[in-house]
């Protein structure tokens, strides 16, 4: 992902594990679920935040995969009608009753 | 009809005939219909096959009833059996074939791969769900998935069951189910991304049309 040509201020610390390169990046995605369900040790969610504010493709997936489980939480279902559980309830009965 | 065995739900229709209506089948029916429709929906994603697998899963649970321990929750022990008559239904669906996911192919290889294409900008989940588009093409997204992944998504994130009740149900470790719904995850956001929506998504949607 991190496909881009990076230079690195003198400045900048070299502490990240993960370090950059699209192998680090299939790294992070990995483990993207767990991050978002808060499942991983605090170390190794220091290290994906640290990749993820150094690696703006990482962000905007993770914030893509944010997005898709929101969705998918909240998806409406249409629920059955009055007429359709008694009808259900009489099939069940009915089956039921001759098997 | 007979009712020889005692720890069965009453059957009868309507007619109570031992009160006992903890174990009636009416009240698991009452308590409990709407919650496994939901479900068997989500599964099915139609009407028709929801009401079928809805029919298997209370027949099943009244056949099985003998054999519910009380040791789960009903809701659980329910799920399990709708889940089991799910595998069992052989019905025709669009889905794809039943296969495993592998993390590679979720990879992105382009730039429209790596965000949403749907349009949720300043939206909450409720209000971008209220697009009609959008919520085919969830639906469609989540019916593409080969059926194991399917049911891992729809009873962690959609069902909101643990990933431990989730393997409770369909017999696996959590490990198992954790990966199963990381590659659902996956599979869902790359059919919502350019790459799975390839234009398919049109303007006059995208601009807040709802
Ligand atoms: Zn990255």
């Amino acid at each position: 992902m991190a496909d881009r040509v990076r230079t690195h201020p003198g400045t900048r610390k070299p502490t990240l594990h993960l370090g950059h390169g699209k192998r680090h990046c299939v790294k992070v995605l990995e483990r993207l679920s767990a991050y978002l369900d808060d499942e991983l040790s605090g170390d190794v969610c220091r290290e994906i935040r640290a990749h993820l504010g150094d690696c703006p493709n990482c962000e905007v997936f993770l914030d893509s995969l944010r997005q898709t489980d929101q969705l998918c939480r909240n998806r409406p279902s249409p629920a059955l009608s009055k007429n359709d559980r008694a009808s259900l309830r009489r099939q069940i009965l009915k089956a039921a009753a001759t098997t | 009809m007979a009712l020889r065995k005692k720890s069965r739900p009453d059957l009868h229709d309507g007619h109570a005939v031992s009160r006992s209506t903890s174990t009636s089948f009416d009240q698991l029916y009452r308590d409990h219909v709407d919650v496994m429709y939901r479900f068997a929906y989500r599964l099915c994603g139609e009407t028709e096959a929801a009401k079928d697998l809805v029919q298997e899963t209370f027949l099943s649970a009244y056949r099985a009833y003998d054999r519910f321990r009380g040791d789960a929750q009903i809701s659980t022990w329910l799920y399990a059996i709708a889940s089991h008559a799910c595998q069992r239904m052989r019905r025709k669906r669009k889905g794809e074939p039943e296969r495993e996911l592998s993390l590679t192919e979720f990879v992105p290889t382009s730039g429209g791969e790596f965000s949403l294409q749907v349009p949720m900008e300043g939206l909450s989940p409720q209000e971008a769900l209220e697009n009609k588009e959008l919520r085919q093409i969830l639906d469609r997204a989540i019916a593409k998935l080969p059926r194991k992944y399917r049911m891992v998504l729809v009873l962690r994130d959609m069902e909101g069951l643990s990933a431990k009740e989730v393997g409770g149900i369909l017999g696996l470790n959590e490990r198992a189910i954790k990966s199963r719904l990381h590659r659902a995850r996956l599979f869902v956001r790359r059919e919502l991304s350019g790459k799975g929506l390839a234009g398919e998504f049109h303007s006059d949607v995208t601009t807040g049309h709802r």
